[in-house]
């Protein structure tokens, strides 16, 4: 057969590519664009029908003041735990490539919360949150000592915690291959070339480290904004909606209200968001990448 | 400018490999000091030693005096070349260049006027612009220097900087470099695996081999009296010839058999093998390319029969490859010698130039160091 001819070009990129591409149209496009109908209808979640209302469940999304406050507050929370997960990893990442004794084990034990499923590490980090801090807080201070998780701050505070113990360790892995990369010799050039360690971090490794940044802000940005396990293990939301985030709101119109079409309505906004967030953030880093 | 001191220089690592052992050196300012040697013979871990960059296990070094042992590589004043160049691939030609001078802390002025000045110098100033990927091989070389020369530091420490270039880049800025040591008066220490570059380059070679020093001295004197049969067999291109020979002592006469051909030597190496015993003991001769010579028209004394196994013509010259008594041989000839692959050849040797090594100890009988 003509290797330079159209169909064998294409029967050859079938070959390669069709069965993930066919996997990935079943699970990734085909429900996307399914979704995208779906909020154009009126469906509860169960029946068969499925009325189309045009664009009102966009309407009402937009008039959903429960639903702008949920984003406003995964706003509010994703940049404080994207900000604390990635200073958090790359000091883990800068102390598990320092040389230290034993730094595949910490490597190893650091990267464990992020294998325990967001369920499992809501219901264990809720236990400590409610029952040890509060008696260990009760023993030192006398008389009892309320839960964090049971004040409105506190619950954020908990959540942001939460997710960087459990994010840190992945990002702390991406950021560890950050380092590596820099080549020895440009650390040691700069050693004779006048660096302090720090200076030298600052001028010569981080500036190298651009596409570890700018993978693992995309990264915790991205999961952030759809947190949801841990947000409902640990939380439920409470105390008095305060820590509802935009997921979990989206989560309740859908299937506790039984009002999927204004549910799936503000995924789509959810992930428009998200979307603008992530490739304005991934833009503005990938300029001035470098290779190490 | 500096005089650098390396005393009973050694380097163990944690896991017990002794990578140096007992380094001793004397460098003189503005010398050009060539440490050469096989893969794994040390060489760039003193180099890195000098730098700062490896701890010094035992011994004492010294610049202009002052113990450096614990000094950090900062503040030694030193300069590096790397073999990898080692330039800041995020910032262009001319911070890679002013990078050392900005954290002294040099006024921008300064530090512009000083890059742009060695810039000329290296012929870089239409590329301070760019960034190093931008660069070619040679290009990205010139910067490396550019950046060590801007410093104007005490030393130059080169480590193999010309190995990933090609050929013809390679004798060219190994001129360039030989250029500018005279032009800049500078004390380099330079470290290669190629003999050629450290004959053409250095003012003294330190050729070392598994850690330890095997002979310091000027290019001329390790080519013409080595003091090892390695030193002997690792300077010169294409290598010394080595034979195995019995020596056979008659009076004041001592012949060396070599396979059926019968040598005799000069009085002078003669009286050496006398008086060391070695009558009736092999020892190993070796006589570079150069000193074999069409011995069909010569008399029979002092010439070997061999047949030619390859004939490389090189254009000015020629290289004959043959085999003497098991020992592959080369000579280099002139291009009129009309010896041709399967021809039975003759050569003579110049026995005032031949060497003599003991068998056991490799030491060279004729030239101590």
């Amino acid at each position: 057969m003509e290797r330079n001819t159209m169909a064998y070009k294409s029967k050859q990129f079938l070959m390669f590519a069709g069965p993930a591409l066919i996997l990935f149209c079943m699970v990734i496009i085909i429900p996307f664009i399914y979704g995208l109908y779906l909020t154009f209808t009126s469906w509860d979640g169960v029946s068969a029908e499925k009325p189309l209302v045009g664009f009102a469940n966009y309407v009402s999304a937009f008039k959903d003041a429960y639903f702008w406050s949920a984003i406003g507050r995964t706003l509010i929370y994703s940049a404080f735990a994207v900000i604390f997960v990635n200073i958090v990893a790359f000091l883990l990442a800068y102390m598990v490539t320092s040389g230290v004794k034993g730094q595949n084990f910490f490597r190893a034990g650091f990267f464990i919360p992020n294998l325990i499923g967001g369920i499992v590490l809501g219901y264990v980090w809720k236990f400590v949150f409610n029952r040890a801090f509060v008696a260990i807080g009760s023993a030192i201070a006398g008389g009892t000592v309320p839960s964090l998780l049971s004040t409105t701050g506190g619950a954020m505070f908990c959540l942001i915690l939460v997710s960087v113990w459990q994010y840190a360790g992945y990002m702390m892995l991406i950021y560890v291959a950050g380092f590596m990369s820099v080549s020895d010799s440009l650390k040691e050039a700069a050693m004779i070339d006048g660096c302090t360690p720090g200076q030298a971090m600052r001028n010569v490794t981080i500036p190298l480290m651009r596409t570890s940044f700018t993978t693992c802000i995309f990264l915790s940005i991205t999961r952030c904004f759809v947190v949801y396990d841990v947000n409902l293990s640990l939380t439920r939301g409470e105390p008095f909606f305060s820590s509802v985030m935009a997921a979990m709101h989206v989560y309740n119109k859908a299937f506790t209200y039984k009002d999927y079409g204004t549910g799936q309505a503000e995924a789509l906004i959810l992930f428009i968001v998200c979307a603008i967030v992530g490739i304005t953030q991934v833009y503005v880093s990938k300029k001035g990448e470098v290779e190490a | 400018m500096a005089s650098l001191s390396l005393k009973h220089i050694e380097k163990i690592y944690p896991n017990g490999y002794h990578a140096v052992q007992d380094f001793n050196l004397e460098v003189e300012d503005k010398e050009f000091i060539i440490f050469v040697g096989p893969s794994g013979c040390g060489k760039s871990t003193t180099l890195r030693m000098i730098a700062g960059l490896e701890d010094i296990s035992e011994g004492e070094f010294l610049i202009d005096g002052v113990k450096m042992n614990d000094v950090e590589p900062k503040d030694r004043d030193i300069a590096m070349v790397f073999q990898s160049y080692a330039l800041y691939p995020h910032m262009t030609v001319r911070d890679n260049m002013g990078f050392a001078l900005k954290l002294r802390n040099v006024p921008q002025k300064e530090i512009d006027e000083k890059v742009e000045e060695v810039a000329k110098i290296l012929d870089l100033e239409k590329l301070l612009d760019r960034k190093p990927k931008a660069l070619s091989g040679g290009q990205r070389q010139r910067v490396a220097m550019g950046r060590a020369i801007v410093r104007s530091p005490k030393v130059f420490l080169m480590d193999e900087p010309l190995s990933n270039l090609d050929a013809k880049l390679r004798v060219q800025m190994r001129t360039e470099i030989s250029k500018l040591h005279d032009r800049l008066g500078t004390t380099i220490i330079y470290v290669t695996h190629d003999q050629t570059e450290a004959m053409t380059l250095g003012t003294r070679i330190v050729v070392m081999k598994d850690g330890i020093v095997q002979q310091i001295n000027t290019p001329e004197h390790l080519y013409n009296k080595p003091c090892n049969l390695f030193v002997a067999g690792f300077i010169g291109s294409p290598q010394m010839n080595f034979m195995d020979a019995k020596v056979e002592v008659k009076g004041k006469d001592v012949k060396l058999h070599i396979g059926d051909n019968t040598l005799t030597l000069p009085a002078d190496k003669a009286k050496v093998l006398i008086d060391g015993g070695y009558d009736g003991k092999t020892v190993v001769l070796g006589i570079r390319p150069e000193h074999f010579g069409d011995g069909r028209k010569a008399d029979k004394e002092n010439t070997i029969k061999a047949a030619i196994d390859v004939r490389e013509l090189l254009g000015a010259e020629v290289f004959l490859y043959f085999d003497v008594d098991g020992k592959q041989c080369t000579a280099r000839v002139n291009p009129d010698v009309d010896l041709a692959q399967g021809m039975e050849g003759t050569f003579s040797l110049d026995m005032d130039k031949i060497h003599l090594f003991d068998k056991e100890t490799e030491k060279s009988l004729l030239y101590a160091e």
